[in-house]
């Protein structure tokens, strides 16, 4: 009985300080709406991170990224050489190396949908990366057609023109017919198109890797590009163990088949698991170290103004915590009372921020394509954090004015 | 019914000497008096009220209900007694400025073990003839109303005694001559009251006046 009026009571009190008690909300809400933010986001952000960086990766993975060249988006210029024969050789010298895939890539070229009309115009037409590969890319990459075959040795050795498409590629082409068999133009050349790319999505670059073409890696380097070199390849190794070792001989043989002598720097770059798992672990240590700090510190300030609040609500409120006193109200139920105020104000403020965090985290997440990333965690670090708050700067003075004579918090002002 | 003995209660502002506010004051209250405490300005009366009322404790002495000492209970204790026996009346009303009448005067209600507090508010300003302001917030009424209205939560929970300190003090003759009246029909209904009071007229009306100075009892008589 007396504890259901003692409830409804505080209730009633924070009804009266309308002002004081939407101020606290809004301070928790502030904290709480941030942190579950930023910590859903960089959850869903480092998942897509090691997602992807698998996808591409692997464990048993060594990357060969030709000098001044970068894999996804092409030669540049002063680009030192490295060629198919060169791979051929470190393939032979280095048995710990069980496949490979080379790569040549062309960033962006128009491609368009060959039309029925002899002049070649009025198809549909797109912008694509054009991706030179060989037969072994399917299994190298683990990306393979899911429509349609991938080419074969056969069309790699004859430098045939046909092409494996993107999903988007295919979308903007071909809207929902099946594009296999049909031919398009990629620049200048036409092209048999033999299959559909597995879907991929958006990698860490935000690059859409559903919107290329993959065609014969030779085909690339004569028919579309004119070179002999490649951008780079990527070496399966037989025993994830051995990637460091197997990275060190790679190196031995670039080396000794490009003249370097020693000293002279290398001209192509290596990338095993151990670098890559350093880079991963600098993604990390922003995700998890820099991003929480940042809602850490939101939530503080958020904290800081209902605790401001708070105490000054209890410090104006002394003279009701005599009243109260004097009128029979043990320590206790002031203790009861100022508890309730400030965590319900808290935990309203909490939930609210919670919702908004949430929806605004989601929304994010869709603009980054990072599907569903409301962190558990996040939801339940928020409230306990700003209950903890709540508490912390209501109850403690609240309690301390209880513990007044009740004759004392009388004669205090307000 | 109460009895005080030998109370002493020291201050002892920082930076400042010790002030003796009471210096052994023994005093019988009687069932059913009415009784003044008089005395110049910083004599002790309000200290020997809080003290009497257990707003607050004695430096030292007893503090007697029904023969029992209550200096020594827990603050829980004291709080259900307070609440219980006891009700209070202040010069500045002390009422809750946000709530209304009626929420004022439930307020011991609130904390009484009582299972039902329906309508005993009501019940309780209209005994100070308040029943139509129920609904009035403390900025709405006037001086007088508002202490009517601290007298019906002093009421309103059924205590034995009303301590009340200079109920009149902020208020005009004629209101002041009303709250009197109401003491006095309380009293005539068999409360105890006490009285601190500087007026002449409310020491006159009480059927005994206990004069303090320096902390002391100077004079005890019954009109
Ligand atoms: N909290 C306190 N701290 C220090 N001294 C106090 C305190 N309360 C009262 N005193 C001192 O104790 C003495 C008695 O005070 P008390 O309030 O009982 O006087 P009073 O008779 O009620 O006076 P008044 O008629 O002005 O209300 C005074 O000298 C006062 O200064
Ligand atoms: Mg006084």
């Amino acid at each position: 009985m007396r504890t259901g009026r003692l409830v409804l009571a505080a209730f009633a009190s924070l009804r009266r300080f309308k002002l004081r008690s939407a101020a606290m909300v809004v301070g928790s809400f502030v904290g709480v709406a941030a942190l579950t933010l930023v910590v859903s986001v960089g959850g869903g952000v480092e998942r897509k991170v090691l997602s992807t960086v698998r996808q591409i990766f692997g464990e048993r993975s060594v990357l060969v990224v030709a000098g001044g060249s970068n894999l996804l988006t092409g030669p540049r210029a002063g680009a030192a050489r490295l060629t198919l024969e060169d791979l051929e050789a470190v393939a032979r010298e280095v048995p710990q190396v069980e496949a490979w895939d080379a790569q040549q890539i062309l960033p962006a070229a128009p491609i368009r949908r060959a039309g029925p009309s002899t002049t070649g115009e009025g198809g549909p037409s797109a912008t694509a990366r054009v991706v030179g590969q060989t037969e072994r890319s399917p299994r190298v990459w683990s990306r393979t057609a899911s429509g349609g075959a991938f080419f074969d040795a056969a069309a790699v050795s004859s430098s045939a023109r046909v092409v494996v498409i993107g999903e988007t590629v295919a979308r903007e082409l071909f809207g929902s017919e099946d594009p296999v068999d049909s031919e398009i133009l990629v620049g200048p050349v036409s092209f048999r198109v033999v299959g559909v790319l597995e879907r991929f999505g958006t990698d860490v670059h935000g690059m859409d890797r559903d919107d290329e073409v993959v065609v014969p890696l030779t085909t690339a380097m004569r028919r579309l590009l004119n070179v002999d070199t490649i951008a780079g390849a990527k070496l399966l190794v037989r025993s994830s163990a051995r990637t460091e070792a197997v990275g060190r001989e790679v190196a031995r043989v670039l080396r000794e088949r490009h003249g370097l002598p020693p000293g002279r720097p290398d001209d192509f770059m290596l990338i095993t698991d151990v670098q890559v798992r350093k880079m991963v672990g600098n993604v990390q240590r922003v995700l998890f170290l820099f991003l929480p700090l940042a809602a850490g510190v939101s939530l503080l300030a958020g904290g800081a103004i209902s605790a401001a609040l708070m105490l000054s609500s209890v410090s104006a409120r002394v003279s009701e915590i005599g009243i109260r006193r004097a009128v029979g109200a043990r320590p206790e139920d002031i203790r009861l009372q100022f508890l309730l105020e400030s965590a319900s104000a808290a935990l309203t403020g909490a939930v609210a921020g919670v919702a908004v965090g949430a929806a605004l985290a989601e929304l994010a997440a869709r603009r980054m394509q990072l599907g569903s990333v409301l962190s558990v965690r996040a939801v339940l670090l928020g409230l306990l954090a700003s209950l903890a708050v709540g508490l912390a700067a209501g109850v403690l003075p609240a309690r301390r004015a209880a513990a007044l004579p009740p004759a004392e918090a009388l004669a205090a002002r307000g | 019914m109460i009895e005080l003995r030998d109370l002493r209660k020291t201050y002892t502002p920082k930076g400042s000497a010790t002030v003796r506010a009471l210096d052994g004051v023994s005093l019988r209250i009687e069932r059913g008096e009415l009784l003044a405490i008089v005395g110049a300005s910083g004599s002790g009366k309000s200290t020997l009220l809080n003290v009497l009322g257990l707003l607050d404790l004695p430096t030292s002495g007893g503090v007697l209900y029904d023969g029992r000492d209550v200096t020594g209970l827990s603050p829980r204790e004291q709080a259900r007694l307070r609440n219980e026996k006891i009700g209070f009346v202040f010069q500045a009303f002390h009422l809750l400025p946000r709530s209304t009448a009626r929420e004022n005067v439930e307020l011991p209600l609130l904390y009484s073990e009582r299972r039902s507090i329906d309508s005993l508010a009501e019940r309780a300003l209209e005994i100070v003839g308040l029943a139509d302001r129920a609904g009035h917030r403390p900025s709405e009424l006037s001086g007088g109303q508002q202490q009517r209205v601290a007298i019906a939560r002093a009421l309103v929970n059924e205590p034995d005694l009303v301590l009340a300190d200079e109920p009149t003090g902020n208020l005009d003759s004629r209101t002041a001559g009303e709250i009197l009246e109401l003491f006095a029909k309380l009293n005539a209904a068999g409360r105890t009251i006490v009285v601190v009071t500087h007026d002449a007229g409310v020491a006159k009306a009480c059927g005994r006046t206990v004069r303090i100075e320096d902390g002391r009892i100077a004079s005890d008589g019954r009109a």
